[in-house]
């Protein structure tokens, strides 16, 4: 049996944290679920995330600076933006950032299935 | 009455309500001089006034106030949507997370009850913390009656933060809490004085928004000082020009292209009912400004010219 992708989120939310993973490891992926940008980039995980589900607004560097971040340390990672704040208009920026999508909290299993096989095509 | 009040002899004034033939209501205002006539006699001098407009327009001016205090309410309430839309939808997106993998524990072959079990737990726990957040709302912003009870500064400022952090956070702002430990409780209406903290650290916040070449750093800070209870909300925004320092609490007068300007005014009615006084200066040390209430602690209500510039507790201390 192959290895599960991994799929890393980043929420400063616990009850994200404690619910998400769960929900993906139902899915059939492997899980790592981190509290902030700062303690996912100093992990060693970023280099073996398949995608990235990432919160907009969190304390200290925020989902997007993360992306930038990322970006700027050639990690590749396709990422998914959660937000509970609502805005569609950054939502659409996010994604001409290049994001793969931009869930608005609460999202539904299918919408998050949805952005999965988008970020992971081969799957 | 009068022949109650001669044989004492001396000066005297009443109100009287009285009920006119046809049923209206009029409020009289009687004051008498007492004195005695060339024989010895005792005579006064009175003199009668009608008051009934100046007791109905007291009236309205109560209700306006308390109107305006109300649509005080809403307008932060509009300011707060993106961080009502935050609070609440956190939990609910551990609820319909949760939810989903409840059924796809209890759907797979065999089903994983202990999971499910524990992730139900978790729905609930998250229902739970959305129906709190909607409750503290409903407290903040229903237009109720005014309940006048002991009120613990810190832990009604608590409160308020707790509501304000997604509105904080969107706006970059550092918030530094500083409670004093054993402040004594202060006697008014928590809802009024929460709406007082609301609209300061709404204030504060504004003040720092257009500023980018610094943290935006806010501190909460509380105390005891001269037997009152004080709250201080410090920024280091762009303050305020200091000739307009008593100007900041009239109605209307506002600097922000997006306010009403009604928001310090009604905080000024809310802290003069409370028998307290509300202020501004700007920082001396550093740029921004602070915002200061301080109210008479329980039991300390007598001396009340302890700060320079308390009123006299009146009859009418909560109307509304």
């Amino acid at each position: 049996m192959d290895k599960p992708l991994l799929v890393s989120v980043v929420d400063d939310d616990e009850s994200v944290r404690e619910a998400l993973p769960d929900l993906l490891k139902e899915f059939g992926f492997a899980v790592q679920a981190f509290s902030s940008a700062q303690a996912f980039l100093s992990s060693g995980y970023p280099s073996q995330t398949h995608c990235l589900i990432l919160d907009v607004a969190m304390p200290g560097m925020s989902g997007p600076e993360l992306q930038k971040e990322l970006a700027l340390r050639h990690f590749n990672i396709p990422i998914i933006f959660i937000t509970a704040l609502g805005d569609a208009a950054q939502c659409s920026h996010l994604m001409s950032q290049g994001a793969v999508d931009c869930l608005m909290k609460p999202f539904s299993e299918a919408a998050l299935l949805k952005a999965l096989s988008a970020a992971l095509p081969v799957s | 009455m009068i022949r109650h009040q001669r044989k004492k002899g001396q000066d005297f004034e009443h109100e009287h309500r009285l009920q006119l033939p046809d049923g209206t209501i009029k409020h009289v205002h009687l004051v008498a001089h007492a004195m005695k006539d060339g024989e010895g006699q005792l005579e006064y001098i009175a003199a009668l006034q009608d008051v009934t407009q100046r007791r109905l327009s007291e009236a309205a001016l109560g209700k306006v106030r308390s109107e305006l205090a109300h649509l005080a309410r809403v307008a932060s309430l509009g300011a707060l949507t993106a961080s009502i839309a935050h609070e609440v939808n956190q939990p609910l997106a551990g609820i319909i997370t949760n939810a989903s993998t409840c059924l796809r524990m209890l759907g797979a072959n065999p089903p994983n009850v202990e999971g499910a079990l524990e992730t139900a737990r978790r729905t609930i726990r998250d229902g739970n913390r959305a129906s709190d957040v909607i409750n503290r709302l409903r407290v903040l912003f229903s237009k109720k009656s005014i309940t006048i009870e002991d009120v613990d500064i810190n832990e009604a400022a608590r409160e308020v933060i707790a509501l304000l952090l997604g509105e904080l956070q969107r706006g970059a702002v550092i918030l530094h809490p500083e409670f004093a430990d054993g402040l004594p409780p202060v006697r008014g209406d928590r809802v009024q004085l929460q709406q007082v903290i609301l609209n300061l650290i709404l204030n504060a916040k504004e003040a720092m928004s257009k500023m980018n070449d610094r943290p935006r750093r806010m501190q909460v800070s509380t105390g005891l000082q001269d037997g009152h209870v004080y709250l201080d909300v410090r920024d280091n925004g762009v303050g305020f020009d200091p000739q307009d320092a008593a100007r900041l609490f009239s109605a209307f007068y506002t600097t922000k292209s997006s306010g009403m300007g009604i928001g310090l005014s009604v905080s000024h009615s809310i802290i003069e009912k409370h028998d307290g006084r509300i202020w501004a200066c700007v920082n001396d040390i550093g740029p921004g400004a602070t915002f200061r209430f301080a109210i008479p602690c329980k039991g300390l209500r007598d001396p009340v010219d302890v700060i320079e510039g308390i009123r006299e507790p009146t009859r009418e201390v909560f109307n509304g």
